[in-house]
C-alpha cells in the first residue's frame, strides 16, 4: 500500500476514532476529499481487508430517511494505519507537510 | 427541505442511479442506497446555512460518485476484456496506429474531397459564388468534428449520463454543439491517470 495525501487524511481521521461510525459524507469533510477520490479509496481498503462497511439500524427519530452505510477500521486496518502515518511521521519531506492540515478529531492521536 | 433543494435531490438520485449502471445489479442496488442516503444527509446538513451551497455540494457529489463508479468499474471491464486491445469494445485486434504522414495525407483528401462537393453544391444551386470559401473550410471541419464525436461514442465501452445512440443522435442533431457537449460531459476518458491512493 503506498501512502499518498489523500490516503494519509483519510487514515487519519479513521484512527483517530477507530471505534465510531464514519459515513461517507463525513469523511469527505475531515478529511477533504472530494467523493470521486473517497469512494474508490474505500472501496479499496475495504477489498484488502482493512476497512468495513455497515448499514446503520433505522432510529426511530430518523424521520424517515433512509439509512446509512459507515465504514469503520478492521483490526487488521487499525494495525496497518497506525504502522503507515508512523512511518510517514519519521521519514522527512515526502508527506511531511500533511501532518499540519488541520483534521478535526486528530489532535488527540499520538501519531 | 424546500422544493428546490427537493428537485437537486432528484436530479441527484438519478445522476447516482445512472453513476450505479456500470455495476452488476447488485452492487447497483447496494450503492445507490449507500449514496442516496449520503446525497439526502448533505442536503440536510445543518453545518451549510445557505441552500445553495449545499444543493452545489450535493451535485458535486454526485460528480464525484460518477468518477467513482468509472474508476471502480474499470478493472471489471479490463478483464472481460482481451489483453491490449482492451479499448476497443468489440475485442477485435486493433491495427497498428496509422503514422501522421499518413493521417495528414487522409485527412487532406477528406477535406479536398468535401470542398469540392461543397463547390460543386453552390454552383448548382446558387450559379458562381463568389463567398464559397468560408464554407470550404467549415463544412469540411464540421463533418470531421462530427465524425470525430460518433466514432468516439462507438468506440467507448461507456459514456456517461446518456445513452450511446442518445448521445450520437445529440451529436447529430446539433452539429457542433451537439459534439461539445458529448465531449465535454459525456465522454469517459480512458487515459485517465489512475485514482490517488491507488496501491502500487
Amino acid at each position: 500500500m503506498k501512502l499518498t495525501a489523500p490516503l494519509e487524511r483519510v487514515l487519519r481521521v479513521l484512527v483517530a476514532d477507530p471505534a465510531a461510525p464514519h459515513y461517507g459524507y463525513d469523511l469527505m469533510k475531515a478529511a477533504r476529499l472530494p467523493s470521486g477520490t473517497l469512494y474508490p479509496m474505500l472501496a479499496r481498503l475495504q477489498q484488502e481487508g482493512l476497512v468495513d462497511s455497515q448499514w446503520e439500524d433505522q432510529r426511530p427519530d430518523a424521520g424517515g430517511r433512509p439509512p446509512r452505510k459507515y465504514y469503520r477500521l478492521t483490526a487488521e486496518g487499525a494495525r496497518v494505519a497506525r504502522l503507515e502515518l508512523a512511518r510517514a511521521a519519521t521519514t522527512a519531506g515526502g508527506t511531511r507537510h500533511v501532518a499540519a492540515w488541520p483534521v478535526p478529531g486528530a489532535q488527540g492521536s499520538t501519531l | 427541505m424546500s422544493g428546490a433543494l427537493l428537485s437537486v435531490q432528484r436530479i441527484g438520485e438519478r445522476m447516482i442511479r445512472g453513476s450505479c449502471r456500470r455495476f452488476p445489479a447488485d452492487v447497483a442496488a447496494d450503492r445507490y442506497r449507500e449514496w442516496s442516503a449520503e446525497l439526502s444527509a448533505i442536503l440536510d446538513d445543518a453545518s451549510l446555512r445557505s441552500p445553495f451551497l449545499r444543493a452545489l455540494r450535493a451535485l458535486a457529489f454526485c460528480a464525484g460518485i460518477a468518477r467513482t463508479t468509472r474508476q471502480l468499474s474499470r478493472p471489471a471491464r479490463a478483464g472481460a476484456r482481451s489483453g491490449k486491445n482492451g479499448q476497443w469494445r468489440t475485442g477485435a485486434p486493433r491495427t497498428r496506429p496509422a503514422s501522421m504522414a499518413v493521417r495528414v495525407a487522409v485527412g487532406l483528401a477528406a477535406w479536398l474531397a468535401v470542398a469540392g462537393l461543397v463547390i460543386a453544391m453552390t454552383r448548382l444551386t446558387a450559379g458562381p459564388h463568389p463567398d464559397v470559401w468560408p464554407l470550404l473550410l467549415v463544412v469540411p471541419l464540421g463533418i470531421g468534428f462530427d465524425a470525430y464525436c460518433l466514432r468516439d461514442i462507438v468506440r467507448a465501452a461507456d459514456v456517461r449520463y446518456l445513452r450511446k445512440w442518445a448521445w450520437a443522435l445529440v451529436c447529430l442533431a446539433q452539429m457542433p454543439l451537439g459534439g461539445i457537449l458529448y465531449l465535454a460531459i459525456g465522454r469517459i476518458d480512458p487515459a485517465q491517470p489512475a485514482p490517488p491512493g491507488t496501491p502500487s
